[in-house]
């Protein structure tokens, strides 16, 4: 498997890092526990499309958001994470 | 209290031992350690990106890169290394991380690498296919010419790679970075792949 890093072009596998879903997003302070459980806890187990942050470590060291198909492992598409390369995201 | 005398010495110092190595005969790669050197990292603070390239633009002459790209400055090498980042790397002390706190004062971080990296340039006609055994990225001439620069992992290593003007024998000459921990680690395995061509060992104080 390959992704192609928007800052550095095509890598090789080797040089990420993956950390998992790109989905989750932290609750409001007073969202309540069941929310917080679920962010902290809570998966899917996604067959299909699904959305993954991945790190170039072995490389330019940017956070990426990558698109893949957890059954092909087709990537459809990838994007900076937000903070990544403050001049690409506008963060 | 206990005294300490610190002495500089390269992290190579055991590692490289200057002269032939491997296959006798024409050496097809030369290693060569380049000793001496001021590295300073520069990262744009938030939502500085701008105003860094501005910075960096009136103190070296030239535009930072903002792609995987090695530009040369008149006295100083400035090297892409990542979104909104790049390392400048010069000699004598010129661009020292004094010499350039005032410059970016306004826009970036810097962080002195200058002894936390070793700097080996290789080269030679067998450069590229020795090359070729340990880095995943295309070092073809129409993929990876002059200028062109590579944060990347050779044996699980990051480096930061690039290729320099090439040298009087118009062969290409690659540059690589690498932390200095991991430096004598890589480069016996550079030496294990570039044994079957001969290889010429060297460093140098400049």
């Amino acid at each position: 498997m390959r992704i192609v890093c928007p800052f550095c072009g095509e890598r090789e596998l080797g040089e990420f890092t993956y950390l998992g879903d790109a989905k989750p997003a932290r609750p409001a302070a007073d969202a309540g526990e069941d929310a917080v459980f679920d962010y902290v806890y809570l998966r899917d187990n996604v067959a299909g499309a699904m959305s993954e942050h991945w790190y170039h470590s072995g490389g330019c060291r940017a956070w990426l958001k990558v698109t893949r198909n957890t059954l092909t492992h087709e990537i459809s598409a990838v994007e900076p994470a937000a903070g990544a390369g403050a001049a690409k995201v506008g963060a | 209290m206990a005294e300490f005398s610190w002495e500089v010495r390269s992290p190579l110092e055991r590692a490289l031992v200057a002269g032939p190595f491997g296959t006798r005969g024409d050496a097809g790669v030369s290693l060569t350690e380049i000793r001496n050197f001021d590295l300073i990292q520069v990262m744009a603070r938030r939502s500085k990106a701008a105003h860094m390239a501005e910075a960096a633009k009136g103190r070296f002459g030239v535009p930072a890169p903002d792609t995987p790209r090695a530009v040369d400055a008149a006295d100083a090498t400035l090297i892409w290394s990542g979104p909104d980042q790049f390392l400048v790397l010069s000699k004598s002390g010129k661009h020292a991380i004094e010499a350039l706190g005032q410059a970016f004062a306004a826009s970036a971080s810097l962080s002195d690498q200058s002894h936390a990296r070793v700097l080996i340039s290789v080269s030679g006609t067998k450069a590229r296919t020795m090359l070729a055994k340990l880095s995943s990225i295309d070092l073809h001439p129409d993929a990876f010419s002059i200028g062109a620069a590579a944060a990347t992992s050779i044996d699980h290593t990051s480096v930061t790679l690039w290729r320099g003007t090439d040298g009087p024998d118009g062969q290409a000459v690659f540059n690589l970075l690498v932390l200095a921990t991991f430096a004598e680690s890589l480069w016996h395995t550079m030496l294990d792949a570039a044994a079957e061509y001969g290889v010429a060992i060297a460093h140098s104080e400049a």
